[in-house]
């Protein structure tokens, strides 16, 4: 389910465009900066389709919202859980290391699936080699590897791909 | 009244971030291995830092000057995701050397 191959032209111009709002907002919206602005982004967004080329993932506006909004109420989630951990005088952490095998293609979907994991409660990414992720958790007997899905298929839906097979661990 | 009503959800927004932040602080303390630690400092920062930007935007200047704020706030996940990911890296590809550092530590 991958989407077409974008092509470099576009992806030059959507970064562009992107860079170009970070640039408005760091300038506080000063007009006068707006030409040296326009010459820094059109370099920097040729230079990171240089280095990071289009990956012919396209982002999907609804799936990023609706990761947006998984995202922010999970971080509370996670902070809260990790602040009612600390607080608590018995400290009931019960940390230990899980290795699941990841749906998602490499890449892109991977990396932002690792990078959300270590904000999400209890999990940290600690080690991606291929498609075989270990997570350090704060307590095992969590369900874990449910929360680990149901963040795959927010991240999935992001790139517009589908996940059919999720939901089994290989240890 | 609509100010002051702002102003006091701003003043309990504060605070709470001045909390997180402090509890995250104290995982540093209570935690005993650096893993166990990177949560605490990872997740709770992270709303410490988020309920602070969420405070103060009211008081951005311009439309512009609130757009950074969440930027910052931003740059900050992406920034201690991606730490947090490189030290437990560390501490997994090379354990035994850090239960050497931990143990000199304490």
């Amino acid at each position: 389910m991958q989407s077409a191959p974008s092509l470099p032209a576009l992806s030059l111009l959507l970064r562009g465009a992107a860079l170009l709002v970070v640039w408005w907002a760091l300038t506080l919206g000063e007009t006068s900066a707006l030409g040296f602005g326009l010459g820094v982004t059109a370099l920097v967004a040729w230079l990171s389709v240089r280095l990071f080329p289009p990956s012919g993932y396209r982002l999907q506006p609804l799936g990023l919202l609706s990761f947006l909004g998984y995202f922010l109420t999970r971080s509370v989630v996670a902070g809260l859980d990790v602040a009612r951990r600390l607080l608590s005088p018995a400290l009931p952490v019960h940390p230990g290391e899980i290795t699941l095998t990841l749906h998602l293609p490499e890449g892109s979907p991977r990396w932002l699936l690792a990078n959300t994991l270590s904000l999400m409660p209890g999990t940290l990414s600690a080690l991606l080699e291929g498609d075989q992720l270990t997570l350090h958790c704060l307590d095992t007997r969590e369900p874990v590897e449910q929360d680990v899905r149901e963040t795959e298929r927010q991240v999935a839906r992001v790139f517009g791909l589908s996940l059919n097979d999720i939901g089994r661990a290989v240890q | 009244m609509i100010d002051s009503a702002v102003i006091a959800v701003q003043v309990v927004l504060l605070v709470l971030g001045c909390l997180f932040f402090a509890v995250g602080t104290l995982g540093l303390f209570r935690f005993s291995d650096t893993l166990t630690r990177i949560h605490a400092l990872t997740k709770v920062d992270n709303l410490g830092l988020g309920f602070i930007v969420l405070a103060l935007l009211p008081l951005a200047p311009s439309l512009a000057g609130g757009v950074k704020m969440v930027l910052i706030w931003a740059a900050a996940l992406a920034a201690s995701a991606t730490s947090a990911h490189l030290i437990a890296r560390a501490v997994h590809v090379r354990p035994e050397h850090s239960a050497v550092e931990e143990a000199a530590d304490d």
